[in-house]
């Protein structure tokens, strides 16, 4: 008797261990599980925007292999309401703190009070003045120069063009926007033939830039490039242009995480050159970074470990192909 | 009240000077302007500025029915992002132009009787009424239409989109043309019909109104739809025009301040029942100026807002010196 309920004991036992499983999928086996309860914490400027949203797609991928918890803080653009969710994040006292920062400055005490409770942060992106643990982002200075050399080799001395750039900020203090500024400005002192001719943010509205463009093109109808420091932001230039009939003669350049949205603006001509840090990929490697500090990784000299995206060109041409955008 | 209806036809009784002091602004920013910024006084730059204005003309006629009627509608921005959502979910659905307008009219007509009843009919105060639906409407319509986005792209070769943002003569841009219709609609609203009429005498004094058996509540209502309607359009243009709804435009509250902003260097006293069409003309062409000039002159967003502040500060200085108030002008509710 008491072996027969032994035995229907141990069957409902294993359905029930086959049924979570099947639940749980097992397809998902779960790595070194040393680090599985930790907690992460993400706070974003903003989710509902491809960028964030597809970071997150791919660091819950690794929070789910490892069985740690990534929880959300949404700041939904309001920069107060970041400060006072980032000081809710570090009295929770996280694992790793992962942050999106808006400006150079905002964030900086904080970032600095974490780390001094032993919380890691990982910044992704947007870099703070403050230094912390790690960093998974564009080389903004790269890009900056990248495509101001880009611009001077299009619009400078023997191109037979006016020399004429106007610049689109996001927010003049925002980090991007800062380093861009500087890099691309250091390119221009070199060639006094490029004249900047508009340095105005649209705070990274599509509307603000199209109206900055359409008025700065009455002024400037020979201006030759357009630098936008976020693809979403400059696409509202690039219709300005389009709607001015000056696409074949402005080249719009522009630069962002290159999902779908990018390479369709790019076939309709509304953007010219992309210069994409793939928020997919800087995804995972926030990911793998995230694991990696979980695991008590940290660089020996107590410096930053960095890792910096790599960046893919998108331009029409015989180099073009559509899946150089990623998808949701 | 039969003063006040009387009075209702765009003259101000008490000679308020703000509104000259605002024209003698803009006059003197168009010559400044013209002197010192190459480019300024040219026809291209005229219709650049019609066509940047057109999105603000618009809901500053929305805005100022409803200060007229002695209300404010602070929901006015998010009402315009809600109505461009629907039609830009609607299109990207695959429904056609006609009826995705069709919907997104609906749409715009429940979010303003919402206001409207709010206030009519539940008699809460139009600044707190409308702040809390603002909030309402930001959130349903980010959370539950656009699942959390805070973008969304439109298809830029639907004829719809390109109805709203291409020339529909001509010369003449669709968006100016819905500027220019919705001034000569609003100006014929409020000086040729009982609607109209009935709203300068809600602005002038409520109680009176009701007292003498005009229909208060149902006008309020019909005024809050209107402005929700003007909101609408200047959505469909801005999306269109930019190729993509933007919810940042509700939160960063800088389009709201603006349209506020038209409406009282125009000339129409928060304190409702004075005021028309005229004065919005006279608010949006001094802003507009200002924006494009600034612009022209590569001033940072940051610079133009503290100087569009400043000149606010200085127009209403100016009035209050010149027209100060006494006891028939200070009203109860004077905002």
């Amino acid at each position: 008797m008491l072996s027969r309920m032994k035995k229907t004991m141990l069957t409902a036992a294993t359905g029930m261990t086959l049924c979570a499983a099947l639940a749980l999928g097992v397809g998902t086996a779960q790595a070194d599980p040393n680090i599985s309860g930790k907690k992460v914490i993400f706070v974003p400027i903003s989710m509902g925007i491809s960028l964030t949203e597809g970071w997150l797609r791919r660091m819950k991928e690794h929070a789910a292999i490892y069985g740690y918890s990534i929880d959300v803080r949404d700041a939904a653009f309001n920069t107060g309401a970041m400060s006072e969710l980032l000081a809710k994040a570090i009295s929770d006292k996280p694992d790793v703190l992962v942050v999106h920062n808006p400006t150079v400055q905002l964030l900086a005490r904080q970032i600095k009070q974490a780390e001094s409770q032993g919380i890691k942060v990982l910044q992704l992106n947007l870099q703070s003045n403050q230094p912390s643990t790690a960093f998974v982002g564009a080389n903004w200075t790269r890009i900056g120069t990248e495509i101001a050399e880009d611009i001077v080799k299009e619009c400078g001395a023997g191109s037979g063009k006016s020399g004429k750039v106007s610049i689109i900020p996001g927010q003049l203090t925002a980090a991007d926007s800062v380093m861009m500024n500087e890099a691309a400005f250091k390119v221009f002192a070199k060639h006094p033939e490029i004249k900047v001719v508009s340095n105005q943010a649209s705070d990274w509205e599509p509307e603000k830039a199209r109206q900055i463009t359409a008025t700065v093109l009455q002024q400037n109808p020979d201006l030759c490039a357009i630098f936008g420091h976020w693809d979403v932001h400059t696409m509202g230039a690039g219709k300005a242009v389009k709607e001015a009939h000056l696409e074949d003669k402005v080249i719009v350049y522009a630069t962002g995480g290159g999902d779908d949205a990018t390479c369709q603006a790019v076939e309709d001509k509304i953007l010219d050159r992309v210069w994409s840090y793939d928020a997919d990929g800087q995804g995972r490697d926030a990911g793998t970074m995230i694991d990696v500090l979980l695991q008590g990784g940290a660089a020996a000299d107590h410096t930053m470990l960095k890792i910096e995206s790599p960046m893919k060109i998108i331009k029409l041409g015989p180099t073009y192909n559509r899946n150089l955008c990623w998808k949701m | 009240m039969a003063e006040a209806l009387h009075q209702g036809k765009g003259t101000r009784r008490n000679g308020s000077l703000l509104e000259y002091v605002v024209i003698g602004v803009t006059v003197a920013a168009i010559i400044l302007f013209s002197i010192f910024v190459n480019g300024f006084a040219t026809l291209g730059n005229l219709r650049v500025v019609a066509s940047n204005s057109a999105a603000l003309m618009i809901l500053s006629c929305g805005m100022g029915v409803v200060v007229i009627s002695r209300g404010l509608d602070l929901s006015l921005i998010a009402a315009m992002v809600a109505g461009a959502t629907t039609f830009g979910v609607l299109i990207s659905a695959g429904y056609s132009g006609p009826l995705a307008i069709g919907l997104t009219l609906i749409t715009a007509i429940i979010v303003g009787a919402v206001n409207g009843i709010l206030i009519a009919y539940l008699e809460i105060s139009a600044m707190l009424a409308t702040l809390a639906s603002a909030m309402v409407f930001t959130g349903f319509f980010r959370f539950f239409v656009l699942r959390g986005e805070y973008l969304l792209m439109l298809p830029k070769t639907n004829p719809a989109v390109m109805l709203f943002s291409t020339d529909l003569l001509p010369g003449l841009a669709t968006p100016v043309a819905l500027m220019i219709i919705t001034f000569v609609v609003s100006w014929l609203l409020l000086r040729y019909t009982t609607p109209g009429r009935i709203t300068y005498a809600i602005g002038d004094n409520f109680q009176a109104a009701r007292l003498t058996g005009l229909s208060v509540r149902p006008t309020t209502v019909m005024i809050y739809v209107f402005a929700a309607l003007t909101a609408l359009l200047a959505g469909l243009i801005t999306s269109s025009a930019s190729g993509a709804v933007d919810f940042r435009t509700v939160t960063n509250g800088s389009l709201l301040f603006e349209v506020i902003l038209v409406v009282v260097l125009g000339g129409i006293p928060l304190r409702g029942g004075r005021g028309g069409m005229r004065n919005i003309l006279v608010g949006v062409a001094l802003i507009a100026v200002l924006r494009n000039g600034m612009t022209l002159f590569d001033f940072s967003s940051q610079t133009q807002d503290v100087l569009k502040g400043l000149v606010l500060v200085v127009a209403i200085v100016t009035d209050n010196y010149f027209n100060p108030r006494d006891t028939e002008t200070d009203t109860v509710g004077d905002l």
